[in-house]
């Protein structure tokens, strides 16, 4: 639980905006054009004044030095055109946890600590990838605090980008293989009591998160609720992208693919 | 010396005493506007329940009026957005407010001043409303949609019929 229990940081909304924008989990991948596109249309089309990103937007990330080739160069521009028009910030998650500070400077994008208080027309939301809430995977709990210590990542970005690159590949691999063995209804969950926590420590009434890749909203104890955000998949049918609005009206679900 | 203002709405009256100790350029720039009869006939053309109350730059039909120039943000003066606080509205740009203000309905210190960045300078307090709070409180409670492209613009006008400084 690195970071997470010192309590949240408040990220306030302008006073004038209108919309805000919250997804997460659309692992852009250069193996994943349609996605891509889907993305790159709802960032440069939407009318929202600012877009939350909420962790692994990017199926995987080794290191800002990685910006300017081919696919990922793609992706800076998108965000760079993007943040022209509205405000855009960044939460990392578990696959993009390198994204640096020299990346979201140059596209125009806030960190958001995780967790994060969004504070906008009197309500307050509290914000975060969902990762460091899956307390029951403690094979995965012990991997994030090694991968998020400093030393760690001083270490791996010394090394050659290519050498980044092979062992990400070789992590996403492995990763996807025991995914796929345990099953679906075996992938981990959030903690509904450390949620619950979460939100009592911030003095918010709901927690907004992605990673699990399984929409919907739940009841937590106490009385707070949990709404969580979907994966984004336009490269095989039917294509799905759950993300969510705030308005000054509260928030509303949205599914941008075939599947709602 | 203190300064006062009454609005005078369909709703009724309420009197704001502006504290132009804390926030002479705010306050100065409010009372231009009030003596040059600016906001006599605008509405408040955003209500959000639970949030606040805007209004000070728009004719009923969402008809904007012409301002003078933008003033420095004074939200660095220690006044916090408590309920029935007057602030100045303003664009993302920190120093930008002109004649838009708005009355908090509530608590607001996320809108307060926490550090001389766009994300930090929060919106300048310069005054609160000292009596009338429960036509305060009706404006807030009136029914809202969305209106030429604005959210929560009330379905039937709320009017600021005039806005006399008290001598």
């Amino acid at each position: 639980m690195s970071g997470a229990q010192a309590g949240a940081q408040a990220w306030q909304a302008d006073l004038g905006w209108q919309r805000i924008d919250l997804l997460s989990d659309v692992h852009l991948h250069a193996d994943m054009p349609r996605t891509f596109e889907a993305w790159r249309d709802h960032m440069l089309g939407t009318p929202a004044d600012a877009v939350l990103l909420l962790g692994d937007l990017f199926e995987v990330w080794v290191g800002d030095d990685a910006r300017h080739q081919g696919f990922e160069a793609e992706c800076v521009s998108v965000l760079r055109q993007a943040s022209a028009q509205k405000v855009l910030a960044f939460m990392p998650g578990n696959r993009d946890f390198l994204v640096g500070d020299e990346l979201l400077a140059e596209a125009g994008v806030q960190r958001l600590a995780d967790p994060t208080l969004l504070c906008c027309w009197g309500q307050r939301w509290l914000l975060s990838h969902g990762d460091a809430l899956c307390l029951a995977d403690q094979a995965y709990q012990q991997f994030r605090a090694q991968v998020r210590s400093a030393g760690w990542q001083q270490q791996f970005l010394a090394l050659p980008l290519a050498d980044r690159q092979r062992q990400a590949r070789a992590m996403r691999d492995a990763s996807t293989a025991h995914q796929a063995s345990l099953g679906p209804q075996h992938w981990s969950d959030v903690d509904d009591a450390a949620a619950a926590q979460w939100l009592a420590d911030a003095d918010a009434s709901a927690l907004i998160h992605g990673h699990t890749h399984r929409p919907g909203t739940h009841a937590l104890p106490g009385g707070g609720l949990r709404h969580v955000l979907g994966d984004w998949d336009f490269d095989t049918k039917p294509s799905r992208a759950r993300m969510m609005q705030l308005s000054s009206t509260g928030l509303q679900a949205i599914d941008l693919g075939d599947v709602a | 010396m203190t300064k006062t203002v009454t609005m005078t709405t369909a709703q009724g009256s309420f009197t704001i005493e502006l504290d132009d100790a804390k926030a002479p350029l705010t306050v100065e720039n409010f009372l231009s506007y009030v003596r040059s009869g600016h906001y006599d006939g605008t509405v408040f053309h955003r209500v959000i329940k639970g949030f606040m109350v805007q209004g000070g730059g728009f004719a009923p039909g969402m008809k904007q009026k012409p301002t003078q120039g933008e003033i420095k943000n004074e939200a660095n003066n220690g006044l916090k957005n408590l309920k029935y606080t007057l602030a100045m509205a303003r664009t993302s740009a920190p120093h930008s407010a002109s004649s838009q203000f708005f009355i908090n309905a509530t608590n607001n210190s996320f809108l307060d001043h926490s550090s001389e960045s766009a994300q930090g300078w929060g919106y300048a307090v310069f005054g609160r409303v000292v009596s009338g709070m429960d036509v305060v409180d009706q404006i807030e409670g009136v029914a809202t949609g969305r209106k030429g492209g604005h959210d929560d613009v009330p379905n039937d006008d709320v009017m600021i019929l005039t806005a006399v400084e008290v001598v």
